[in-house]
């Protein structure tokens, strides 16, 4: 009896999740989504997305992994606090994130004001949506990195400084090979999130063709004007964010299966 | 059965611009704001809407043509102005001085109607080419081009007359020259597919009625012709 209730109930979610991803695909061919994909705007909006996602990516990981490696190995005042600040933006309304955005960058902002002084001016540019793509997505690469790190053994890295090496090659040699499959899990999540970046892009950076006009926004823009268009942008970021959720499982579970001693592994699972 | 336990309650999507008024006049109604080309695609899309409120009379005229809405009634009409933030960092005291280089012009989308009354006044002032060339964003309703310009990130912005009186403090108004003034005529219809005509249509009754009108004209709004 409660069996078939949890079959039905989980039937019933799959079905739910399952049924709009079909819609998508079922009122496109997939020879209309190929053409509507050479459709300017779709081609503008694709590249727009894509340029600003690897840099706001390339930002998160530069930035982000030795935030990441500071948060998970060093106890200090005040670590609490710095740990719900990298994962605040993940739970803030996208719309919260990009009025701070503007208060913060804004060309009359905290800071924004001294950069428009300097001849620098944030808003309505790529380097805006960049910006809006790095703060949304980055807590889904550092909470991953930190996990990957705190699951990393110790002493491993202080038998690598007992054999002489430096903090910086231990870092390099051992505790990044260590975490590699925790960074490149929390590199696909945070990429995916920052693909589908709405609200805070349109508040921050506007929306403008061939400049700031992502996938995301171009599918709300061509909403009421092509209907089809949108279908096959929508269909797109589907299959990225399918492919990228995909290869994660499939190389999840190849390490762990080549591999008995990855606890960044045990670290990813657990919170993914 | 519903309707006999509670007083129907209508579902009406209505232009961005009448996000302020509307509630003043049906205090009962749910409200959906947006751009009215939005709505009216949610409208087509199969969405519960009773009433559709227009900034145009195209979109309405357009669902009427393709049976999802009665014939619409012109109920206000509005004017389009140009806003700066108070501060006016650009310096801009005409319609003309959009063009110069540099100038952070924020616009609608195509498609919006205040997006297209804006095209439609650039093109008869021979400005669109130039002042294309300035636009840093197309928002997709009025309200979104208003913030830009009030928050002082855009320089300048084509709005509604109604709504740069909602943030008087924070903009200036630009009046543009008559000869360029285009005719914004509001249109609502009563979705086919409602299941509250008669509240549908008394709410369209009620807007052209004297208190409506009067709460409409407080709010900046032109008499329906």
């Amino acid at each position: 009896m409660s069996r078939v209730a949890v079959c039905a109930a989980s039937l019933t979610a799959l079905v739910f999740l399952l049924l709009p991803i079909v819609a998508i695909f079922a009122h496109t061919s997939p020879a209309h989504l190929v053409h509507q994909l050479s459709n300017p705007v779709v081609r503008d909006a694709f590249i727009v997305s894509l340029k600003t996602s690897l840099l706001a990516q390339l930002l998160i990981v530069l930035f982000g992994t030795p935030t990441a490696y500071v948060l998970a190995t060093r106890r200090f005042p005040g670590h609490a606090v710095a740990v719900t600040l990298v994962e605040l933006p993940l739970v803030l309304p996208p719309a919260v994130a990009g009025i701070g955005l503007l208060a913060a960058f804004g060309r009359v902002g905290l800071l924004g004001s001294s950069l428009h002084a300097l001849g620098v001016t944030l808003p309505f540019t790529q380097s805006a949506v960049t910006i809006a793509v790095a703060y949304v997505a980055s807590p889904l690469f550092v909470r991953q990195a930190i996990a990957a790190f705190e699951a990393t053994d110790p002493n491993l890295a202080a038998a690598a400084r007992t054999l002489g090496a430096g903090p910086v090659r231990t870092f390099f040699r051992v505790v990044l090979p260590l975490a590699r499959g925790g960074l490149i899990a929390g590199l696909a999540l945070s990429f995916a999130r920052g693909l589908g970046e709405f609200g805070a892009t349109i508040m921050f950076a506007g929306s403008l063709e061939h400049v700031t006009q992502t996938l995301p926004l171009a599918i709300y823009a061509e909403f009421d004007q092509n209907f089809s268009a949108t279908l096959a942008m929508s269909g797109v970021l589907v299959l990225i964010s399918a492919v990228l959720l995909l290869a994660l499982r499939i190389g999840l579970t190849w390490q762990r299966s080549t591999s008995t001693t990855s606890p960044s592994l045990f670290g990813l699972s657990a919170s993914s | 059965m519903i309707r006999l336990l509670a007083a129907v309650h209508l579902t009406v999507f209505a232009a961005a611009s009448l996000t302020n008024v509307f509630p003043l006049i049906n205090r009962a109604a749910t409200y959906s704001f947006g751009g009215s080309n939005m709505l009216a695609a949610q409208i087509e899309q199969g969405a519960p809407a009773d009433v559709f409120a227009s900034a145009n009379t195209k979109l309405p005229a357009q669902l009427h043509a393709k049976g999802l809405c009665d014939t619409p009634v012109v109920f206000t009409r509005n004017a389009l102005v140009i806003v700066v933030p108070r501060k006016n960092p650009a310096h801009i005291r005409t319609v003309g001085d959009l063009a110069r280089r540099g100038i952070k012009v924020d616009v609608a989308a195509a498609g919006v109607p205040v997006g297209d009354y804006t095209t439609k006044v650039l093109r008869t002032l021979h400005l669109l080419a130039a002042v294309s060339k300035n636009i840093v964003s197309r928002e997709t309703d009025v309200r979104g081009v208003l913030t830009k310009v009030a928050l002082g990130e855009a320089d300048a912005g084509f709005v509604y007359a109604t709504d740069a009186r909602t943030v008087s403090a924070k903009v200036r108004v630009i009046q543009l020259p008559a000869r360029a003034e285009p005719t914004i005529k509001y249109a609502a219809c009563v979705v086919t597919s409602s299941h509250h005509h008669a509240a549908a249509q008394a709410f369209l009754t009620a807007l052209l009625a004297a208190p409506a009108q009067r709460k409409l004209r407080a709010a900046g709004f032109l008499a329906a012709p």
